[in-house]
């Protein structure tokens, strides 16, 4: 899940081996000049600094609206997952911020953040947030903005939710939905999936000891997933720490890394046992309240994006939802890099946000 | 004494869980048909990379870029190799275990913090409970307000005829959700 920045763009040049040299020495020299930086300076870097503003909360929840000059119809609601970690990787700093790609090209953009949880948030549960949280926060953007329809786009766990949503209200006023690495078959979710099984792995016993998924079973989880994950992090960071821009994008990735977000327990028992061990939405058989989500219910145009080397979502876990829907309009991505390649770093600016851009401003 | 015997308890309980790693290491290791097999993409790659290297003749400065290159597939290897091992039931068994082993080792430690609870509550100390408590009743009437103003909602745009504020509700059951 923790993917360092991107590799800086290699030096290409056609000199002599003395100049080459040189050039080494030099890059030696302002490897050692940065990592004395890096040491001396233990100040967290600034991160999400897209103007904003609260239009809406419930509980944990918020609901930011960020500053743009609109000149799409259709607003962008943006859902990402809860809990795990921060939401500001999507706008972690100007120039690798996807909330500043998507305002700048005329989007009104919304963020539903579901928050950092207490104790006191334990028995939030999964029919809450579809039935009430996120229902509330479509209405609020629909009412700020003044517009009749809605774009949704959930990244991860996000877009599991975003697709819960509209299969439990196909009939809402939502103009267009983007899944961005979000599992819809769960049958396809590599290593988590297998660990998760119901024969290994008690949700229940976890939810009733602590009430919550806590901070350290995430991160331990994280680090079990991709165990080389630090080491490529660091070497990577080692290999381009001559370059003052790659050592500030490390640095505030590095931040958002290392802020884990404990799950609340009732919430934690739902994703568990009605995705990975019962595969419930694919299946159409996740009920909330009187409803049950039918995925086979959405006529709106889908666009799924899926990433290659995704450990925690395989792409075959979000490709299911093309099939899944009943819309004539899908699409489906599949774009190198990892899970978080997608959302930050040089790779998601070159290759995944101008296909979202396209996809969703030729419907907004 | 009883310090003693707990410490002991932690010890055993981690001998055998490093035992049982072992084991499904090596289980996993046996059901390959070759166990060599897993061992031969680290040592293959390894010998490509340097035969690559060393036919290049004298050491130019492109020999950093080299030795990155090398350490990027030898760590792309190991990661494809633990990503099989972790991939097999063996390893999802023996993870379970051990998270199972490590839950039960919190409950006296979960039941020791409630005891503790109950005495300052004895004391008239507010508790970490207690303050979810409120927390929670705060929450439950914030509940209620966007309840009557949804309803409120509901009735102002009936009598306007403006669209309801009830779109995109997807039918909680909640008095005020889809009124």
């Amino acid at each position: 899940m923790k993917n360092g920045p991107p590799d800086a763009r290699e030096h290409q040049t056609t000199a002599g081996p003395a100049d080459r040299w040189q050039q080494e020495a030099a890059r030696n020299l302002q490897r050692l000049k940065n990592f004395s930086v890096l040491m001396a300076d233990p100040g967290a870097p600034a991160v999400g600094s897209t103007p904003r503003e609260e239009i809406y909360r419930r509980g944990a929840a918020r609901l930011y609206r960020y500053t743009s000059a609109r000149t799409r119809q259709v607003p962008l609601l943006f859902i990402p997952n809860l809990g795990l970690s921060r939401p500001y990787i999507f706008d972690l700093m100007p120039g690798m911020s996807f909330v500043e790609y998507m305002t700048r090209e005329g989007f009104d953009f919304y963020l539903l953040d579901w928050g950092t949880f207490g104790p006191e948030d334990s028995d939030l549960t999964l029919e809450e947030c579809l039935t009430r949280t996120l229902p509330r926060a479509v209405r609020k953007v629909l009412e700020t903005s003044g517009a009749d329809r809605l774009s949704l786009l959930g990244y991860c766990m996000g877009g599991t939710l975003a697709a819960c949503y509209l299969g439990l209200t196909p009939e809402g006023p939502v103009a267009n939905l983007v899944n961005m690495a979000g599992p819809i078959d769960f049958g396809h979710t590599g290593l988590f999936g297998r660990w998760l099984d119901r024969r290994f792995f008690d949700a229940d016993k976890v939810a009733d000891t602590f009430g919550e998924l806590p901070v350290a079973m995430i991160k331990a989880g994280m680090q079990l997933l991709k165990p080389t994950m630090e080491l490529t992090s660091r070497l990577n960071l080692w290999w381009n720490l001559w370059n003052a821009d790659y050592v500030e994008g490390y640095r505030a990735l590095n931040r958002w890394a290392n802020e884990y977000v404990s799950m609340p327990g009732e919430f934690f028992r739902a994703w568990i046992k009605a995705f990975y061990q019962d595969n419930r939405l694919i299946r159409g058989e996740l009920q909330c309240g009187e409803r049950v989500a039918r995925l086979g219910a959405i006529r709106c145009p889908v666009l799924a994006v899926a990433a290659q080397e995704d450990h925690i979502c395989p792409p075959g876990a979000v490709q299911a939802l093309i099939s899944a829907v009943g819309s004539d309009d899908t699409q489906y991505l599949e774009l190198p890099g990892g899970h978080i390649s997608l959302i930050a770093g040089r790779s998601a600016s070159a290759h995944c946000w101008p296909r979202i851009l396209n996809w969703l401003a030729a419907r907004s | 004494m009883a310090e003693q015997s707990g410490t002991e308890t932690l010890f055993d309980l981690w001998k055998k869980q490093m035992d049982d790693g072992i084991q499904a290491w090596t289980r996993m290791v046996s059901q390959t048909p070759d166990p060599g097999q897993f061992w031969r993409p680290f040592m293959d790659q390894s010998i490509a990379t340097w035969t690559q290297m060393m036919a290049k003749g004298p050491v130019s400065p492109d020999v950093m870029a080299q030795w990155k290159q090398f350490l990027d597939q030898w760590i792309a290897a190991w990661g494809k190799a633990l990503e099989q091992a972790m991939g097999t039931e063996a390893f999802a068994q023996a993870l379970g275990r051990h998270l199972d082993q490590w839950l039960s080792l919190q409950a006296p430690v979960q039941k020791g913090a409630a005891a503790m609870n109950d005495a300052l509550r004895a004391m008239g100390v507010p508790t970490q409970a207690d303050l979810t408590r409120i927390a929670r009743r705060l929450s439950g009437l914030d509940d209620r307000l966007e309840e009557i103003e949804d309803r409120l909602g509901t009735l102002l745009s009936r009598l306007g005829g403006a669209p309801g504020p009830a779109r995109g509700d997807a039918g909680s059951g909640s008095p005020g959700a889809s009124d």
